[in-house]
């Protein structure tokens, strides 16, 4: 599978992308893939390529995604040039999970969602990288679909 | 063809998508990054002195052998140093002691540190030394796209280029056992798609490695009378010493081979990353019967008889980032007949073209991605607001030399004319104040540097500037750490990584050494002062023969304690005030601030506002308010 993630410095991408990558790996799936970061620490756009079970360079080309998940909207045009699937979350979906979770802890509810609605990983391979308190929103996450 | 029969052998080794037992993940795989990997490579190779100038895409190499020694060596030391050439001639003087010794870099370190790098070759290693650079096609975040390959070539030292993660790991390894035993520097080059890379890395454990380091320096005083006419060689010594090069460089050619891989009659021939983009292409379209993908490990230095054995193919193209170092070595079609790109990243879909050009791929419809969005400086970046004073005291009419650094991104807002490479932002206004001398224009020239940049090479342009009585302003940044490449150490700094004791310097007493007399150090976020400051240099540099030094002194608010010590305020804007002129957003470019277009007003973003209440200064109308939480 391939998996392109966008999203912002200090929106936690690398975070969530390394949730996916070692949950994948402890499924006993081959994992490559590479974190793109630009100059800027937040704010600056980060660019996450991972290919799952397959493959053996870190580089998805444009068009060929299975999955592309957008973590901030505004990048949802150059998200689109990876493939046709796009998972976005939307200015309402993160005030939404605002509303329920701590800030720092958005990622961790919305992969729940996300993994509920496209479930590419088991949720118990996710649940066994985190620890007590992130397996709790991943949760929470989970069930609110 | 006989070529088959290697490429067999060789593609058992090659199958990566095994799926491993649950138990043995638990225990030897990592998910580790191309940089990582080098470092734990490096460690488990017996290196146990390494030092390094951070550089992206190369700083994590250093700090991932440092976790990894803190845990599993006693005796060892592995830190940063002033800059590349230091980093270099320290770690290389320990290699010559019989210390296993590396340093890593960026590419454009090497160029800093190319003095040592060219005669170390000469003098070769005892202990082994390995020099790891970086190499950034595109480029993501360099000033040029040069291929480290190349100036391994012009040094006529060996060279090893990883194609992905896991020959990262081994190539480290390698690297270092190739140099003790030919007694020569060997070079590393990874790339950022290899180093920043991150892949599913099986290692053994380093438990085994707790052993000590024997210094043979001077031990032996017979061997070391001969030592001795190496390492203080004069040039008539120097002529045998490059004899011998020569001839280690042959032996090693000899016996390191490329790899081939397929049964084609076309052989592309290529090193590093781009090999696996070739592999997966061919594999991809079925071309396993079109394409031979003859893979060098070693770039350089190449046997002669590869040539000979080459001449069996139809046709020969070298596919290699970022300069044709291969094609060169073995006439090779490439970029000299415009198959092969001559500048940008050789990327899997700009390689599926270079397959198209020679008529193995249908041409593919061309995907062009929308421009992202530009980086700009963190909110409450210290940077931000003292350049913002700076704008203010001395306007549009100023020339302003800028750095490497964070505070590049003052372009954005107009506060860098200039960016050149480390230091210059400090030489450069040397030059341009006395050209204006020359041509009778009294502007203002203002040098611009962050603290980490100005030890590493502005304070000899600093003495050169003072030397000459040149008349500008030189800003230092001083965040206490080098901050764009991850938050590394300077030499302010009092503790080592470990905790240990160091010796901090202070920027101010160098400044003064030199004989300045205008150094004032000021906090950025006490902003009425820093203009006064400001308007005191202007006025001082008006009758003087010297330069005058402002240094901007606040913590990064990147780091813990940076952010931790931070003012935090609460921020509004009162939208009655706003007459949406924008001021704010292009003279002072706060990512948390933004500019509603429905509204026509300016409004924060919460999710990205820190509370530095910076802003507040950024508005001719009094349109921001902050007041304490």
């Amino acid at each position: 599978m391939k998996l392109v993630i966008l999203g912002k410095g200090g929106q936690g991408v690398i975070f969530f992308s390394r949730v996916i990558a070692r949950a994948a790996l402890g499924e006993g799936f081959s994992v490559c893939g590479t974190e793109i970061k630009g100059m800027a620490k937040k704010g600056g756009p980060v660019e996450i390529h991972l290919k799952i079970g397959e493959g053996r360079s870190p580089l998805i080309k444009p068009g060929e995604a299975d999955l592309v998940i957008v973590l901030s909207e505004d990048l949802k045009e150059y998200g689109s040039c990876f493939g046709k699937k796009l998972f976005v979350f939307s200015k309402e979906d993160i005030e939404e999970a605002l509303s329920k979770v701590p800030p720092r802890q958005i990622n961790t509810y919305l992969l729940g969602r996300l993994i509920k609605k496209e479930p590419f990983l088991r949720k118990e391979a996710i649940l066994k990288v985190l620890d007590s308190e992130n397996q709790k929103f991943f949760l929470e996450g989970w069930n609110d679909v | 063809m006989a070529l088959g029969i290697i490429k067999n052998c060789f593609l058992k080794k090659l199958n990566y998508n095994i799926v491993i037992p649950e138990k043995e993940i638990m225990k030897k795989r990592f998910y580790f990054s191309g940089n990582e990997a080098i470092g734990a490579g490096l460690l488990k190779a017996g290196v146990r002195f390494l030092t390094g100038y951070p550089g992206t895409p190369s700083s994590e190499i250093l700090p991932t052998f440092q976790r990894l020694a803190k845990k599993y060596l006693n005796n060892f030391f592995a830190d940063w140093c002033i800059n590349e050439k230091v980093a270099y001639e320290v770690a290389y003087a320990a290699s010559l002691a019989g210390i296993p010794a590396a340093v890593t870099m960026k590419q454009v370190g090497l160029n800093v540190a190319m003095d040592p790098f060219m005669n170390s070759a000469y003098v070769g290693t005892d202990g082994g030394f390995v020099v790891v650079s970086v190499d950034d096609p595109g480029p993501h975040s360099s000033q040029t796209e040069q291929d480290s390959r190349f100036m391994a070539m012009a040094a006529k030292v060996p060279v090893l280029d990883p194609s992905d993660i896991k020959e990262a790991y081994f190539f480290s390894q390698k690297a270092l056992s190739l140099s003790r035993e030919f007694k020569i520097p060997v070079l590393l080059r990874s790339t950022t798609r290899v180093s920043h890379g991150r892949a599913g890395l099986e290692i053994e454990h380093f438990e085994p490695l707790l052993d000590k380091p024997a210094p043979s320096f001077k031990e032996n005083l017979k061997t070391w009378k001969e030592k001795l006419k190496r390492l203080a060689a004069t040039p008539k010594l120097r002529f045998l010493l490059h004899k011998e090069l020569n001839q280690k460089l042959e032996q090693i050619a000899s016996e390191n081979k490329p790899r081939f891989f397929f049964e084609g009659d076309i052989a592309i021939i290529t090193s590093g990353g781009v090999f696996s983009y070739l592999y997966e292409l061919i594999e991809e379209h079925s071309l396993e019967e079109k394409i031979c993908l003859v893979k060098f490990d070693l770039p350089f230095p190449i046997d002669e008889e590869i040539k000979k054995e080459l001449k069996n193919f139809r046709r020969i193209i070298a596919v290699e980032e970022s300069m044709p170092v291969l094609e060169l070595q073995l006439c090779a079609e490439g970029r000299n007949t415009g198959i092969v790109p001559k500048e940008g990243e050789l990327t899997p879909a700009v390689c599926e073209e270079i397959l198209s050009k020679l008529g193995l791929l249908k041409k593919k419809k061309h995907i062009s991605f929308p421009p992202l969005p530009r980086p700009s400086l963190c909110p409450g970046c210290p940077h931000r607001i003292g350049l913002f004073a700076l704008k203010k005291a001395f306007g549009n009419s100023a020339i302003y030399t800028g750095d490497i650094g964070c505070y590049t991104l003052a372009l954005n807002f107009g506060v860098t004319d200039t960016v050149l490479c480390m230091g210059a932002g400090v030489s450069f206004s040397f030059g341009i104040k006395k050209a204006f001398q020359m041509a009778e224009k009294g502007r203002a020239v203002i040098g611009i540097v962050g603290d980490s940049t100005f030890f590493h090479s502005g304070i000899p342009a600093l003495i050169d500037l003072y030397h000459y009585g040149i008349p500008v302003l030189i800003v230092i940044l001083d965040n206490g750490t080098v901050a764009m490449t991850g938050n590394q150490k300077t030499p302010s700094s009092s503790q080592s990584f470990s905790g240990e004791k160091l010796n901090p310097v202070s920027i101010e007493k160098i400044v003064e050494g030199i004989g300045i007399e205008f150094c004032k150090v000021v906090d950025p976020y006490e902003f009425k002062e820093v203009l006064k400051v400001f308007k005191e240099a202007k006025k001082f540099l008006e009758s003087s023969f010297s330069p005058a030094v402002v240094i901007l002194r606040h913590l990064c608010i990147n780091t813990k304690e940076g952010f931790s010590v931070n003012p935090k305020y609460r921020v509004k804007i009162i939208e009655e005030r706003c007459t949406g002129c924008k001021v704010c957003i292009n003279e002072f470019e706060c990512p948390a601030l933004y500019f509603d277009e429905e509204k026509g007003k300016v409004f924060i973003n919460q999710v990205w506002c820190i509370g530095c209440g910076c802003c507040v200064y950024a508005c001719p109308k009094g349109a921001i308010e902050r007041e304490s939480r």
